[in-house]
């Protein structure tokens, strides 16, 4: 998780910012605007905002006198936090099935002797159409 | 316009036990072993999880009733050295049939001396799942989506520094 990814996750860390962050879900606002729809003041608003744009949450724009906050458009940010936690947990945990799996190596030929044993020959008809193949187990291989 | 393509990824590397066929083997065969059992999008949690092995075949999840979920399609196929499927499913979870808004799992392994296996993997063009406000929106909104991927985040940071 890098440090970028890490900023994110703080600054919705705190309820109020991320009722800030879920209100410019629904479009672009301004301080003003965001402060009467919040139980807080507007400089508390304000300084909330500078911590989701630190993180690179919200960016913000002038329009005439005001300036109008927006969620950074293109989300990738987020996107991103999303798929690296996902990812993290999921390599982890295929590294340690690995491991469970057999510690001498096996290898080749035969699918190694793992944990899914419980599912091993049941569905194995190789017919071809059928939606509930279980084709990529086992005997899959020879 | 997304900024550099390199934003757009998410990269996780690995090594493991044994050789690339068995890497190759347990990631694709069984991976309702090693899947994080929480990220499932059916109602019921998946029982199995199957990898049709050959180009478009199917990848879905199943669980203890039947009821099938799709998460994508195999686009590349070359046991045991690379796998790549797309994947469908938003940060909601839900499954978008449209391949244009899918984004591409490649998953490569590489033997690492005589009995280890390198896995790499990459997912990009994540850009297409981010639509817009209203797809954050749900993802934060949704049921208890971001506030469960919070608090999971909160503890594996606390419990380990992966690079």
């Amino acid at each position: 998780m890098d440090a970028y990814l890490q900023a994110g996750f703080e600054a919705l860390g705190d309820a109020t910012r991320m009722a800030i962050f879920q209100k410019l879900a629904n479009g672009p606002m301004a301080v003003n605007e965001l402060a009467g729809l919040l139980p807080v003041s507007r400089p508390a608003v304000s300084q909330h905002l500078r911590v989701l744009k630190h993180a690179g949450l919200v960016s913000d724009s002038k329009a005439g006198t005001r300036r109008i906050y927006q969620l950074n458009p293109e989300g990738m940010r987020l996107l991103r936090l999303h798929f690296d936690q996902v990812w993290d947990q999921a390599m982890s945990g295929f590294q340690a099935a690995v491991a469970r799996a057999s510690p001498q190596e096996t290898s080749v030929g035969r699918a190694s002797a793992a944990t899914a044993s419980s599912q091993s020959s049941k569905t194995k008809s190789p017919k071809k159409g059928e939606q509930h193949g279980k084709d990529s187990r086992r005997n899959r291989r020879s | 316009m997304a900024k550099t393509a390199e934003e757009t990824v998410v990269r996780k590397s690995v090594r493991v036990q044994g050789s690339m066929e068995r890497a190759f083997s347990i990631f694709v065969e069984q991976m309702e072993t090693w899947w994080p059992p929480d990220h499932h999008i059916g109602k019921e949690a998946f029982q199995s999880i199957f990898v049709e092995p050959r180009v478009g075949g199917r990848w879905y999840e199943r669980d203890a009733k039947g009821n099938e979920c799709s998460w994508g399609h195999v686009l590349a196929w070359e046991p045991p050295q690379r796998v790549t499927f797309s994947w469908h499913l938003g940060p909601d979870w839900k499954f978008n049939p449209d391949l244009a808004k899918a984004s591409e799992v490649e998953i490569r392994f590489t033997s690492h001396g005589p009995s280890s296996t390198l896995v790499e993997l990459a997912h990009s063009k994540l850009e297409r799942h981010g639509e817009g406000y209203e797809q954050l929106y749900t993802m934060l909104d949704g049921p208890d989506a971001w506030s469960r991927t919070l608090a999971e985040f909160a503890s594996v940071a606390d419990g380990s520094a992966k690079a």
